[in-house]
């Protein structure tokens, strides 16, 4: 999702200890707009940033729930209900024969399902205004990047970069998308 | 003796040549004064985050080199023979094959067994690994992934093309129809095989797409051209490193491993279902599932050990892929060899102590009888061979792991084809036994299935990035491999100003 006025201060780190201590005094300055770009998943940011534990799992346990009541109530309307065969004389309710449909579809439910919505998730559940796409910032490769978004309650273009520029990063710059300043 | 641990052993350790297989000692580096024992790096030659880039990403950002088009020519020419040899199928019918009364299944389901259980090794390397915390998985585990998706897909024609009438293969999919409706039986292994290896294939494509977001990010923002820029933009569904993101990310992706374990477990015990669930001798036996899933681990582990040689060599991977790496692979193979060894053993003796007559006839007849040769390859490949594994010397050279491995995949080809063939040409009734052997054309379609392997193979590692270059920098050490902060402060705008 791309939102075209987007304002804000960008600083970036070198190593990933270097962001995870910035990350700490970000979320206790009181800011909370704020994102980090990094290359690879640092351990302990979520702590760092002030976020909580993420809610995939709860959908993952949903979508398990969804595929074996699915394929369960499916073979039962197949074997049971519209078509009952006779197969040796065994019963048509032959639940062992059953279980390994039903947990591939729990399977396929709950792993193809919780990966799409982490996909979107990691769209949708972020700040109001994260970092422009169009700003080459290294994040993907080598540089441990810092956002402040301008929709913080607490920003002030001048304070911030001060801020920014106090934890020891580099690069620290206003950026405001829609003027073409980045 | 501080000076030991002041220096990184990323930034020391130059090659293939300086790792042991064994932590360093660094003597007087513990906390209290004693020795510590650290791993060895499991990057080396001291690269940085900027050189993972480039030296993982230049292989889809060149034109090819030579070696490549020659390797991408044979499997393109042996491709040839699978579209040739379904084709002619095809037209004239099944009797070009050597599939006949008794031996009703032939080399597509030795075929079909053998690509599945290739598979296998990709996603236990990726999630299996990966829930034990075996940060080694992080050099092998993208191509590893990519030769199960494309392993399941050679493994997937198989069963189609053995239908007869390919073109009704969508009859296996229970869907209302106006045969009454017809459904499947879902009392059936065979229909149980279709959800198996459908939902196999999907969540092992979603497990490798997951991981490939991050490094197509990265493939993109090293791309120069517009096109190229948007094409993986697009691929990475604009993927821009937020921790926001990373948060569900970590958490899907541990929770697709999680997914993934069982599942491998499961595929390959619904195959071996498939053999378990009938009354044949020698198919009709409580081992199957372990004895099936050990072996498709062992030969898929058998796989990557080539591929991951070819790699090593043809794209100079060497410093991501190291000997380490092939070792520990050279260990599970040792291990699983042993577990097919024992199950083999144990075959034999419940044939005996079972007291069943058809089941010891069965047994006789596949060691001593006219398909002996068969057992003697599959025995002495699978549960012999490896047995060299047990020298570190054997271990870490990169010439016997590679005839090892290749042996192995020959010895566990027989293994499905000293199963299936053997136990069908001569059942219960000694009045209809007869034998069975591959006809030009059963050649040319296996030969041709390694075509496709390896032409999808070459045009992955063209493509994509072929390994994970956000988690091989996970595993480095920030201090050698960061991007050392620029003498003075490189402020576009002065800090202050608007």
């Amino acid at each position: 999702m791309q939102r075209h006025s987007t304002k804000g201060v960008l600083g970036h780190f070198y190593t990933p200890n270097e962001a995870l201590a910035a990350a700490v005094k970000v979320r206790d300055s009181q800011y909370t707009h704020f994102d980090f770009l990094t290359p690879f998943p640092i351990h302990g940011m979520e702590e760092a940033m002030g976020q909580k534990r993420s809610w995939i799992p709860v959908v993952t346990g949903l979508l398990a729930f969804f595929g074996i009541t699915l394929a369960q109530t499916f073979i039962y309307y197949v074997m049971i209900g519209d078509w009952p065969m006779n197969f040796g004389g065994k019963p048509n309710f032959a639940w062992p024969s059953f279980i390994p449909v039903t947990f591939e579809s729990m399977v396929f439910y709950a792993a193809i399902g919780s990966a799409i919505v982490a996909i979107i998730a990691g769209k949708r559940d972020t700040i109001p205004q994260p970092p422009p796409m169009k700003i080459a910032t290294g994040a993907t490769i080598d540089k441990f990047v810092v956002w402040i978004s301008a929709t913080d309650p607490k920003f002030d273009a001048t304070e911030v970069q001060r801020f920014v520029a106090s934890l020891g990063a580099d690069g620290v710059r206003y950026v405001d998308a829609e003027a073409g300043n980045v | 003796m501080t000076t030991a641990r002041s220096e990184s052993l990323y930034a020391t350790v130059a090659g293939d040549a300086q790792l042991k297989g064994v932590p360093v000692v660094l003597p007087g580096a513990g906390p209290y004064g004693g020795d510590e024992e650290v791993p060895e790096p499991l990057v080396t030659g001291g690269k940085t985050y900027q050189d993972v880039d480039r030296d993982i990403c230049m292989h889809t950002e060149q034109f090819p080199t030579r070696r490549w088009w020659i390797a991408f020519g044979i499997a393109l020419f042996l491709l040839s023979f699978l579209v040739l040899g379904i084709a002619t199928m095809f037209y004239s019918g099944m009797g070009i094959l050597g599939i006949n009364h008794p031996v009703g299944w032939g080399s597509f389901i030795i075929n079909f067994v053998f690509w599945i259980g290739i598979g296998h090794a990709g996603t236990l390397i990726s999630a299996v690994l990966f829930l034990f915390g075996q940060k080694w998985r992080t050099g092998i585990n993208r191509s590893a992934e990519a030769m199960t998706l494309f392993a399941v897909a050679c493994a997937g024609i198989f069963p189609v093309i053995h239908l007869g009438r390919a073109w009704f293969a969508y009859w296996l999919v229970p869907y209302p129809n106006g045969r009454g409706p017809l459904w499947v039986n879902f009392n059936s292994a065979l229909s149980w095989d279709i959800f198996a290896i459908s939902t196999y294939a999907l969540v092992s494509l979603t497990f490798w797409y997951v991981g490939l977001l991050p490094d197509l990010a990265t493939v993109r923002d090293r791309a120069t051209h517009p096109w190229r820029k948007a094409f993986y933009n697009a691929l990475s569904f604009n993927w821009n490193g937020s921790h926001r993101a990373w948060r569900h990310y970590e958490s899907a992706y541990m929770i697709l491993a999680a997914f993934a374990t069982p599942l491998v477990f499961s595929v390959h015990t619904i195959v071996s279902f498939d053999f378990a669930t009938s009354i044949m001798p020698g198919w009709h036996a409580t081992i199957f599932p372990p004895y099936f899933v050990i072996g498709a681990i062992f030969s898929g582990f058998a796989m990557v050990i080539t591929l991951m040689t070819i790699m090593r060599n043809v794209f100079n991977l060497k410093n991501y892929i190291t000997l380490n790496h092939m070792e520990a692979m050279a260990k599970v193979i040792m291990l699983t060899g042993m577990l097919v060894g024992f199950a083999y053993t144990t075959e034999f003796f419940m044939a005996w102590y079972g007291g069943n007559d058809y089941e010891g006839f069965i047994f006789r007849n596949r060691a001593f009888g006219p398909y002996g040769w068969a057992y003697f390859i599959m025995f002495t490949c699978n549960a012999i061979v490896p047995q060299v594994f047990w020298f570190k010397s054997m271990r870490r050279n990169a010439w016997v792991l590679f005839a090892v491995s290749i042996l192995v995949n020959i010895g566990m080809w027989f293994e499905r084809y000293v199963i299936i063939v053997t136990s069908l040409h001569r059942d219960f009734l000694p009045s209809s036994w007869g034998m069975y052997g591959l006809t030009a054309w059963d050649w040319m379609i296996l030969i041709g299935s390694f075509g496709l392997f390896f032409t999808l193979f070459l045009l992955f590692v063209r493509i994509l990035p072929a390994v994970a270059i956000s988690e091989i920098k996970g595993v480095m050490d920030p201090a050698v491999s960061a991007t050392k902060r620029p003498a003075a402060p490189a402020a576009a705008h002065a800090p202050g100003e608007v």
